[in-house]
């Protein structure tokens, strides 16, 4: 069981969030951009990546987005959807005032462009490849190369067609890998997506050989604890070896995740890190704590993201970002945090920085008074019209960066301690926390701790 | 997952329950009331003020799940000096008082007719942070003179 140095990748999901990933890159181990954000705005994301790479030397990553284009499962009706629409959006039609028409959002259009067939196909038609679009070798062989040369060369293309880089376009750094095609496997029809995914794995390793290619299991939920299922995607794997695997199980949240889902991830990074660099594509302190079973890394946004759902969810008010517990590995608001002040004895800012965080931003924030902890869950009305109060930008920010800086403390943490340690600071910490108001959910902690305890 | 038995009641929605808690409230001193109070993320179902006391009282009103309101009125503790969770006298009785009683939480019962009775008596509390009380205590009365 190799134990690894655990890292830290962060998803950059909009270019609202490029000033944390400026201010912070350093202390990261890298960034990612999805490929639909890098063709919605190409000169801003290359830019931004050329100029992160000069100035913090760390690695990127391009995430193709193919599985936008495959059959999802509708998070509302559980149903397999095929109808891509979770890519289109409602667009103003010109010359019909108030007239509104759902199309293709340009960034998947843009991309569907590039990558070519058969992903140009399922847009015309409006329906999701499926495992009959990729019939022969060669139609694989083409969406492979199309994918990998999207992901090695269309930074370098953007910085070509403005006559104001051009010149720095060969000084532009390739990404640390390079992801075969991938598509969510669905479970009505997983063996059909793995073995997809298993023939996109195998032409995109064999055709590429300057940048490492990595492979993405995105899959729903089930597949994790499905011990046939595993041991297939497994072999699969192990027959392909790329130089590394992203596991993304749809939904995975570790921290309402029971003991058979956390046991499981720990079994898949046991079987495969031997063999390849294993990362989870969305995970949070569990993966960091997993290092010490050979997970190499795990990804997420500036603001939190840990666990996300292959269809995102749209349409919903802006959520709170809340208060991160660095105690306990999980957010909650900052109301709950400060109910919780009288039963841990925190008086004045001295106690909360000594017995809750004492990062920057908190002693900055606390250190002028415990009164002001409330600063970050700040509310306003956004404009006169808003029915209900929103957190403002302001406090939003805070909790960002307060996350941010104490995810790097916690990567230290579980790079400098023993598994042991580890253990032992989730179990005192849900011990501790359980006798406050938030008791209940500091279950996880524990939950962890059992887990990372229990003999394999 | 806590299961709840349906029980026969006239109160379908907690909306039901705001009228006659707001007069109870009202007869016990708590004149200057507000109904959906924000209180950050949350809205505070009743929110009133005694004068006279120089009290506060938060007030959350739930059909069934008593652990979710218990949840949601320690958090109430933070801005009231008492906090009660209001529920249909069916629902009412089937609440573990000794749970509520440990974190000082008021219960009232609701009756069919619209009477209430205070099942259990809210403590005064150690919880509550001065710069929300008097936030909310001003909000009380300027949405009171306006």
């Amino acid at each position: 069981m190799p134990e690894l140095r655990p890292t830290v990748i962060l998803r950059m999901g909009s270019h609202s969030e490029k000033e944390y990933i400026e201010k912070t890159l350093k202390q990261f181990d890298g960034v990612m951009v999805g490929a639909n954000l890098l063709q919605i705005s190409p000169g801003a994301t290359a830019s931004l990546l050329f100029k992160l790479n000069k100035s913090c030397m760390r690695p990127y990553y391009v995430d193709p987005m193919t599985y936008a284009f495959g059959q999802y499962i509708d998070p509302d009706t559980g149903r397999v959807r095929d109808d891509l629409d979770w890519i289109k959006s409602d667009q103003k039609v010109p010359g019909k005032k108030g007239g509104t028409e759902r199309k293709f959002k340009s960034s998947y259009r843009k991309l569907a462009d590039y990558f070519g067939e058969p992903f140009l196909t399922a847009l015309d038609r409006g329906r999701a490849l499926t495992q009959a679009d990729f019939s022969s070798d060669e139609v694989i062989d083409a969406a492979c190369q199309a994918v990998s040369r999207f992901q090695a060369e269309r930074l370098r293309e953007v910085f070509k067609e403005d006559p104001q880089t051009a010149a720095y376009a060969n000084d532009f750094p390739s990404p640390a890998a390079l992801f075969a095609p991938y598509f969510y496997v669905e479970p009505h029809r997983a063996k059909h997506w793995l073995d997809l995914n298993h023939r996109l794995a195998l032409s995109a390793t064999r055709q590429t050989k300057e940048i490492p290619v990595h492979v993405v299991l995105c899959t729903h939920l089930n597949l994790l604890t499905d011990t046939d299922l595993s041991a297939l995607v497994i072999n699969n794997l192990l027959a392909c070896r790329p130089a590394g695997v992203w596991l993304w199980f749809s939904r995975l949240d570790e921290r309402s995740a029971g003991r058979e889902q956390l046991t499981a991830l720990r079994s898949w990074v046991e079987k495969l890190a031997n063999d390849m660099p294993v990362f989870n594509m969305h995970g949070g302190y569990f993966s960091l704590a997993l290092s010490k079973f050979g997970m190499a890394g795990t990804m997420h946004g500036v603001g939190y993201g840990e666990q996300k759902d292959v269809v995102p969810v749209i349409g919903q008010s802006t959520p709170t970002v809340q208060y991160y517990l660095r105690a306990l590995h999980s957010k909650y608001s900052v109301l709950q945090i400060q109910r919780c002040f009288t039963k841990l004895g925190i008086r004045n800012p001295e106690d909360f920085l000594s017995k809750i965080c004492d990062c920057t931003i908190c002693r900055h924030i606390v250190g002028a008074g415990l009164n002001e902890f409330s600063q970050f869950g700040e509310i306003h009305y956004s404009s006169p019209k808003s029915k209900r109060a929103a957190q403002t930008p302001a406090a939003a920010k805070r909790c960002r960066y307060h996350f941010l800086l104490n995810r790097i403390l916690e990567r230290d943490f579980v790079e400098k301690s023993t598994l042991a340690e580890i253990v032992e600071q989730c179990s005192a910490s849900a011990d501790m926390w359980s006798k406050t108001m938030i008791g209940l959910s500091a279950a996880h902690a524990k939950l962890w701790a059992e887990v990372l305890n229990s003999v394999a | 997952m806590t299961k709840y038995r349906n029980t026969v009641t006239k109160f379908s929605k907690e909306a039901d329950l705001l009228e006659p808690v707001a007069r109870f409230a009202k007869r016990r001193g708590y004149c200057l009331q507000t109904a959906e109070l924000p209180f950050y993320e949350y809205r505070i179902d009743l929110y009133g003020f005694s004068h006279k006391k120089n009290t506060t009282v938060a007030i959350e009103l739930k059909l069934n799940d008593w652990r979710r309101a218990l949840e949601q009125t320690m958090l109430y503790q933070l801005c009231a000096d008492l906090v009660y969770i209001a529920m249909p006298e069916s629902s009412a009785k089937r609440v573990d008082k000794s749970e509520l009683q440990s974190s000082g939480v008021g219960l009232i019962a609701v009756r069919d007719s619209g009477s209430c009775t205070c099942m259990l008596l809210a403590k005064q509390h150690d919880e509550v942070h001065q710069p929300y009380r008097l936030s909310q205590i001003n909000y009380l009365k300027e949405t009171a003179c306006a």
